[in-house]
């Protein structure tokens, strides 16, 4: 059931009406099961394993809080997260760890991999589950003694398949104090998943097509401006893709009355990367950040091991995206620009530059980040070579963006920059009727004649 | 701000905007003419703009039914009848039914209606035509609101039935291919509409055909082997192997219910109005397959032929049309045949229907 179809819609309205006209205490419960009939309608087999990881947490959590000795705090914690990542391992791993054996044994590739269908979602109710205990174990959260409230805390159908990854403090605070969306919020809720839904159907979607009739067939588009339109319009899919589910899940969420944390800040309007960080996919850098950089020590212990720590922890953040070479390339990649930035001086790089020079900087960063992403979506280490050498080579012709969907780009780039000052999109449900009607009106007319509706293509992120 | 009526107010604003521009004249102005929707909106407004004067007759079908009103009208001092044409390229009867329902509104305006049949035995096809799926993109600017429950019934898929509901309630999901194609090349759409305007007419009705044939081709019915020049078109080839030498479809009935129903709703559309509906069997092509399907003495065309205004030209009329010479694929006639094909039916016709009055 992707977002982006008409089932699902069925699903959002009817699952929203039973919570409203249901009393109070069998809200949650509502939810939990709306969000495991989500959950089990991709693959109802998966549903025990993300009960189980929700059982193991819960009573980790418990334990951990009923005990003193440190020795026992932490055999908990390790307890579980052995258990969260020897799933994640076992099943986004393992094949590509046993090809690494083969190889390295001179076997066939396949002769130890297992035929494993990764279970949805399961990179992020998995890091979710992370922070939880191990916010439980810094006592920075209180174990959550309901188990029904721990379950929808992971299960939350909005946020489930592909974030953003909530922090148990930021959805409790809504949780314990639940109040109904006021008439503005229920007016950006619907906003955010028009917009989303735009973003997704109408732009991401276009733009896909562009992008695999490019890398799935290399041969055929020769030269430096096929490339870079091929590569560009990947950009702006998995943006427009990947922003877009965020904004449906922040405007189911709002609907439902829980406030979920921005995850997309206009990230191709970053003037460095360092900055690019701190706009895209925004709850995972959190996570990265919180849960993997600073133990690792963070800046505390010199220059050298802050370059170790922020390589590692993009090595890994790559790596987290998928079971392949080519994301710990595109990870560490960006760890290499990071560090650039730190040796170049951090401060240049975090300050918004001067306006003159601010759109050189940006238009940089972007191509910097293009190039990351051709190891992102290339199928293959070779083919991310070829493609690089495409870029940059001095012929062809013929970009494979068409010029109307370059102009609506350009629109989107001016709102964008409009947004990045005014926030007006945000302050829709404050301003006049008319202006709200209009965008919402624009975006419903976006979709339906722009939007790819033959066939609901399923969001970029749901394979992580 | 009340989130109900401005969210209401949001839908109301989307419903004028769609309304306005694809339920009205307005899109179907700029179709592009070559697309379906955009060739079927050329056909009727040409046949909308044509000057009528004295009895009419509209020929109707898909792209066999190549009646050239040209020569025809060569005719109309002695036979005092001007012929038209509204057939269209893939049109399905189901088509047929909604270009008539708009071509002649009263019922009134022809003398008579001529319907091109592949057989009068309503033969299987291959596939469910009910499903056919370029219907919609034909019709799409001829269906109503009113249209929805009907039109949307006529599919059997459940997927097919569905499509068709929500484009007929949203139809700029339907124009959406012709949309993005404006989008691209937006200045050359215009030009090309405007061309379009002012030739559509003369490139309909002054159309000659062209002159290739069959005869270099020879079937072995015993062998069911074809026999095509060394220079022959592969995809032609293959197209007349399939329809000569092919496996036949299983007759389902599926086919024949579906003719009942359209032919039907021809039929009811006419009822008690002065119009005849003449049908006619297409010639078969340049070569016959001696597996013909069984006559059925039930068949759809064969049972509105018992009602009044209802008459079916003899089934082996254009018989001697069926010649390799005739025919420049396995289903369309050439220039050469196009020409005997018109006069045959304006005689036909005429002395079917008596001398103008």
């Amino acid at each position: 059931m992707l977002f982006n179809t008409p089932q699902f819609f069925i699903f959002l309205l009817v699952t929203t009406a039973i919570f409203y006209v249901s009393p109070k205490p069998l809200r949650r419960w509502i939810l939990l099961i709306a969000s495991y009939f989500f959950y089990m309608s991709w693959n109802w087999r998966f549903a025990p394993l993300l009960l189980s990881l929700t059982a193991i947490d819960y009573f980790a959590a418990i334990w951990m809080e009923g005990v003193e000795s440190p020795g026992r705090r932490k055999l908990f914690l390790v307890l579980s997260l052995a258990a969260n990542l020897g799933f994640l391992g076992f099943f986004k791993y393992y094949n590509f760890l046993a090809g690494m054996l083969a190889e390295a044994m001179r076997r066939d590739e396949h002769a130890f991999a297992l035929m494993i269908v990764l279970p949805l979602g399961i990179s992020f109710h998995t890091f979710q589950s992370i922070s939880y205990v191990v916010d439980v174990y810094r006592r920075e959260q209180k174990a959550i003694r309901d188990p029904i409230d721990y379950a929808l805390f992971i299960a939350f159908f909005p946020q489930l398949v592909a974030g953003p990854i909530v922090r148990a403090r930021e959805f409790f605070a809504d949780y314990y104090q639940w109040a109904p969306p006021i008439n503005e919020e229920k007016l950006r809720g619907v906003l955010w998943i028009l917009l989303g839904l735009a973003k997704k159907m109408a732009l991401a979607d276009q733009f896909a097509q562009i992008a695999d009739s490019y890398f799935m067939n290399l041969a055929a588009h020769p030269g430096a401006p096929a490339a870079w339109s091929g590569v560009g319009a990947f950009a702006m899919q998995i943006f427009f893709d990947f922003s877009g589910y965020t904004d449906m899940a922040i405007g189911m969420a709002l609907l439902l009355g829980f406030h979920f944390p921005t995850n997309f800040r206009r990230p191709y309007l970053a003037f460095s990367i360092t900055d690019f960080w701190h706009r895209w996919h925004i709850s995972l850098s959190r996570w990265l950040r919180d849960y993997l950089y600073i133990p690792l020590g963070g800046n505390r212990y010199g220059s050298l091991m802050t370059y170790r720590n922020l390589m590692l922890t993009m090595l890994l953040g790559g790596l987290w995206h998928g079971a392949s070479w080519n994301f710990v390339i595109w990870g560490g990649y960006h760890g290499a620009l990071l560090g650039l930035e730190r040796v170049f001086g951090r401060k240049h790089f975090q300050e918004q530059p001067h306006w003159l020079v601010y759109p050189f900087r940006a238009m940089l960063t972007f191509v910097l980040v293009c190039i990351g992403w051709v190891f992102f979506r290339a199928a293959t280490f070779h083919d991310s070579v070829y493609v690089l050498q495409q870029m940059f080579s001095a012929h062809g012709k013929g970009i494979l963006i068409p010029a109307w969907l370059g102009f609506v780009l350009a629109a989107s780039l001016v709102i964008a920059l409009f947004e990045e000052k005014l926030e007006w999109i945000e302050r829709l449900a404050h301003g006049p009727s008319w202006a709200y009607v209009t965008a919402a009106a624009t975006l419903l007319v976006m979709i339906e004649l722009i939007g790819v509706t033959e066939k609901a293509v399923p969001f970029v992120y749901f394979q992580f | 701000m009340r989130a109900a009526p401005v969210l209401l107010a949001s839908v109301v604003a989307f419903a004028v905007i769609e309304g306005a521009v694809f339920h009205t004249g307005l899109y179907p102005w700029i179709l592009n003419p070559d697309a379906s929707t955009g060739y079927l909106e050329t056909i009727l407004r040409i046949e909308h703009e044509r000057p009528k004067t004295g009895p009419q007759i509209l020929g109707i079908g898909d792209s066999r039914m190549l009646l050239l009103p040209r020569l025809s009208n060569q005719h109309t001092a002695e036979t005092g009848y001007t012929f038209g044409t509204i057939a269209t390229a893939g049109a399905s009867p189901r088509c047929w039914y909604y270009m008539l329902r708009d071509a002649d509104p009263t019922a009134r305006s022809y003398k008579a209606i001529v319907i091109a049949l592949e057989s009068y035995d309503d033969a299987e096809r291959w596939g469910d035509e009910n499903d056919s799926d370029s219907d919609l993109s034909y019709l799409i600017a001829r269906l109503r609101l009113s249209d929805l429950p009907e039109y949307s019934r006529s599919y059997h898929s459940p997927k097919q039935q569905w499509k068709a509901a929500e484009g007929i309630v949203l139809k700029g999901l339907v124009y959406k291919r012709d949309f993005e194609d404006l989008l691209l090349h937006p200045v050359k759409r215009v030009r090309y509409v405007q061309l379009n305007r002012r030739g559509a007419f003369g490139w309909n009705y002054e159309y000659n055909g062209p002159p290739d044939t069959l005869s270099d081709f020879h079937v072995d019915w015993d062998a069911k082997t074809l026999t095509a020049p060394p220079n022959a078109n592969a995809e032609l080839v293959q197209k007349l192997k399939f329809r000569l030498v092919g496996p036949l479809p299983p007759d389902t009935g599926t086919e024949s219910r579906y003719l009942k129903y359209w032919l039907g709703k021809i039929y009811e559309h006419y009822r008690g109005s002065p119009t005849r509906l003449i049908f006619l069997r297409l010639p078969r092509g340049g070569f016959v397959r001696p597996d013909q399907p069984p006559y059925n003495p039930h068949s759809s065309v064969r049972e509105l032929a018992a009602q009044p205004n209802v008459t079916l030209i003899d089934e082996h009329f254009f018989d001697s049309l069926e010649k390799p010479e005739f025919f420049r694929d396995e289903l369309h006639l050439n220039g050469p045949g196009m020409i005997p094909f018109s006069v045959m039916i304006t005689q036909e016709v005429t002395r079917i229907l008596g001398p103008a009055r």
